[in-house]
């Protein structure tokens, strides 16, 4: 069951990193989304890591591997 | 005139109507009898033949005349009819018929019929029933009328049968007054059977009441705490009240600040556990303190059902009368230190003896209020308490000094290794050297001075290793707190380990200590804070919090400082994408990589705004970011993003919704 979306937490660690910058009104929740879109990018690159690795469980080498692969893409 | 009889009673439900019906019936019994035996021939001679009935009825007939009948040339319609009309004059019905004229007044005509003939059997049937109807009705307004009604009715009949008439007022007043009585007798009868047996209220007793309550609660919570429920039932009052004390008094799961300087005793106690008398003596003391406390903590430690068998030996213990079975609990902790010092880095052992030997403790003390022990324990409580907490404040004392130490002042790791050394001569044999052997190979570290720094963070990186709670070892800001909860942590354990212990001497206590305060010390002397203000914070923190809590305030404080992600989320979010086991240090990699990954974001967010001449991001801002993310494409639209993976409030919230009457939701 998922939960819902840190709203406040997502708020205050884009202040941290830019004081400076405010947000719209539900701007948060396409973060959100975003940050959701990340995360299933980053486990379909880790589960093709494992299988590539004929192994049964996520390793932390997978999940590096596919780490660098999905920050780079997602740079924008 | 049976059956007549019977059906007068079971058509009729009321008393009254009972009554009256008995009456008719008992006046119907008696004059149908003998108006039967002189009618009842000529009627059922009718049957054969009409003449009979016409002599039989001519002089009773008054309702209606009868035409001559021809008997001879009378069809058997036609004698039937006769019958019919002539009936109630003959019948057995002879008081219903006064009673039937009364009641034609106030009803139509009914068929009176009367069962004197066989043939006409299917007509009395009727007969009774109609006439038990209206007998009925009759009966309960007029009980009076009838009688006198019936009477006249038979007065009429005396010419014909006056012998009767005189013997139906005596029968059927001797019949009346027995079916009346008879009557009554079985409603009565009835009344009485329905009647339910008096309850009978008890007074309550509130004396017993709350005695009882008392009981209950103390016996509930003997069950809880203690091992052995058979002795715990059977523990005299005295027993009960003084363990309803101990529990009442302190109902709190974990360590209080007033037990951490006993812990800290009770933790030397616990490692001198195989020590001679003296150290019994002392361990009595503090395992009596113990049992006044930490009787909720024994829940918390939850390991009563195995250490039976050494509570008994500690109790033994504490009385002084089997010193010889000591032996027996003595050879466990130093086998359980062996252990641990095998298998675990330098800093684990002590903790990890400190755990088995507060569970020990615990167990013990359990055990004593097992074997009812109660008022002897208490005036050793008194005594132990105070010895406690003086020696509780001496071992806290040492701590500081311990903590003190590590930040490199020389004093006072001086004065450290002094008071240790002349604890080890007090404290015992086995325990004693191995935790001297500890102590000196914490306090070697702790002459160099930048080395103790250096040290200090690797201790605190292996600890961070050790225990899996801590996130991030690299993250130097956060050693600051992780050093306050980690010596929040250590210190917590030892009082729970103090607790524990019931049997150790007070003077192992200090010892013990020690080691646990140098381990403590050490994750904080990483951080360069003033000696003093650190250690007091640490004794603080530790005291307010439970044994769980040390682990909790360590990531909502890194929550509050450093605002993340929770990683429980981060974990769902994930292990729900990946569709497989995960292994939990590759969680800590997304973690790592989700908080990169907020950083570039907020970077490129910026970029976009201040592109656009904007100060804060807008919605159009966050699509483009998508776009050039790959994730919003032509074929993929934003919208349907959305309606994926969002809930379906934030759609609502995102997507504007055209509703009637020209409304936009949200509105734009």
């Amino acid at each position: 069951m998922k939960r819902t979306a840190p709203r406040s937490t997502l708020r205050k660690i884009i202040k941290k990193h830019k004081p400076q910058l405010r947000l719209a009104a539900n701007t948060d929740l396409l973060v959100h989304l975003n940050f959701l879109l990340f995360l299933h990018r980053l486990a379909e690159e880790a589960r093709t890591n494992a299988f590539a690795n004929k192994s049964k469980i996520i390793k932390p080498e997978h999940t590096i591997a596919a780490a660098k692969v999905i920050l780079k893409k997602s740079r924008g | 005139m049976l059956p007549f009889i019977s059906f007068i009673f079971t058509s009729s439900s009321a008393m009254m109507s009972r009554c009256s019906f008995s009456f008719l019936s008992s006046s119907s019994d008696v004059v149908p009898d003998d108006s039967e035996y002189e009618c009842g021939d000529p009627h059922q001679t009718v049957a054969d033949s009409g003449k009979g009935n016409n002599s039989g009825r001519s002089t009773l007939l008054k309702q209606r005349p009868t035409a001559c009948p021809d008997h001879g040339n009378d069809t058997p319609r036609l004698m039937l009819k006769r019958i019919i009309r002539t009936q109630p004059q003959v019948s057995p019905l002879v008081p219903q018929i006064s009673q039937h004229e009364a009641a034609e007044e106030a009803q139509p005509e009914l068929p009176s019929k009367r069962p004197s003939s066989m043939g006409e059997l299917q007509l009395p049937n009727l007969v009774p029933e109609s006439t038990s109807v209206a007998t009925f009705h009759m009966t309960k307004k007029r009980k009076k009328l009838s009688i006198s009604e019936f009477e006249r009715a038979a007065d009429r009949r005396l010419p014909q049968n006056q012998a009767q008439s005189t013997l139906d007022n005596t029968i059927l007043a001797r019949s009346l007054r027995m079916s009346l009585g008879s009557l009554v007798l079985p409603d009565s009868v009835e009344k009485r059977g329905l009647l339910r047996r008096p309850k009978n209220h008890k007074p309550i007793d509130m004396e017993a009441f709350e005695g009882g309550v008392e009981q209950n609660m103390l016996n509930r919570k003997a069950e809880n705490y203690l091992v052995d429920s058979p002795t715990a039932s059977g523990i005299g009052t005295a027993m009960q009240t003084s363990d309803a004390e101990i529990m009442l008094s302190n109902t709190e799961l974990f360590v209080q600040p007033q037990f951490e300087q006993n812990q800290n005793k009770l933790s030397a106690l616990e490692l001198q556990l195989s020590n001679s008398k003296t150290s019994a003596q002392r361990s009595e003391i503090s395992a009596a303190q113990e049992e006044a406390r930490p009787v909720g903590l024994v829940s918390s430690v939850g390991t009563n059902e195995g250490r039976t068998e050494e509570y008994s030996e500690k109790d033994l213990i504490l009385d002084r009368v089997h010193v010889d079975r000591t032996t027996h609990v003595s050879p466990k902790p130093p086998a359980n230190q062996q252990e641990d010092k095998q298998d675990h880095s330098q800093q684990s052992n002590p903790m990890e003896q400190l755990f088995d030997s507060e569970e020990v403790v615990v167990g013990a003390a359990e055990h004593l209020e097992n074997t009812g022990y109660s008022e002897h324990l208490k005036k050793k409580l008194t005594e132990k308490a105070e010895s406690q907490i003086t020696t509780a404040q001496d071992a806290r004392v040492e701590t500081e000094m311990a903590l003190s130490e590590d930040d490199g002042i020389a004093e006072g790791s001086v004065g450290h290794q002094g008071s240790p050394e002349a604890e080890h001569d007090i404290t015992r044999d086995v325990e004693a050297e191995s935790l001297g052997r500890h102590f000196h190979a914490i306090s070697s570290p702790e002459k160099s001075g930048m080395k103790l720094l250096k040290a200090a963070v690797e201790q605190a990186d292996e600890d961070q290793a050790v225990m899996a709670e801590w996130d991030d070892p690299e993250k130097e800001p956060t050693e600051d707190e992780a050093e306050d909860p980690e010596s929040e942590e250590v210190s917590m354990k030892t009082p729970v380990f103090v607790h524990a212990a019931a049997d150790k001497p007070v003077l192992s206590i200090p010892c013990s200590a020690k080691p646990a305060a140098l381990k403590g010390a050490t994750p904080c002397s990483a951080k360069p804070a003033t000696p003093k203000g650190t250690t007091p914070r640490s004794a603080k923190c530790a005291a307010p919090k439970s044994p769980l809590q040390p682990l909790r305030a360590k990531p909502v404080r890194r929550k509050t400082s450093e605002a993340e992600v929770s990683s429980s989320l981060i974990k769902q979010i994930f292990s729900h994408y990946v569709k497989m086991p995960v292994a939990r240090d590759a969680y800590k990699i997304v973690e790592k990589c989700s908080q990169r990954y907020f950083k570039q974001l907020s970077d490129d967010l910026e970029v976009y705004s201040s592109h656009a001449g904007r100060k804060t991001v807008e919605m159009a801002d966050l699509e483009i970011l998508m776009r050039r993310q790959g994730l919003v494409t032509d074929k993929m639209p934003l919208h349907v993003l959305i309606e994926r993976y969002l809930p379906l409030e934030y759609r609502k919230l995102l997507i504007p919704v055209a509703v009637s009457g020209n409304k936009v939701i949200p509105c734009k």
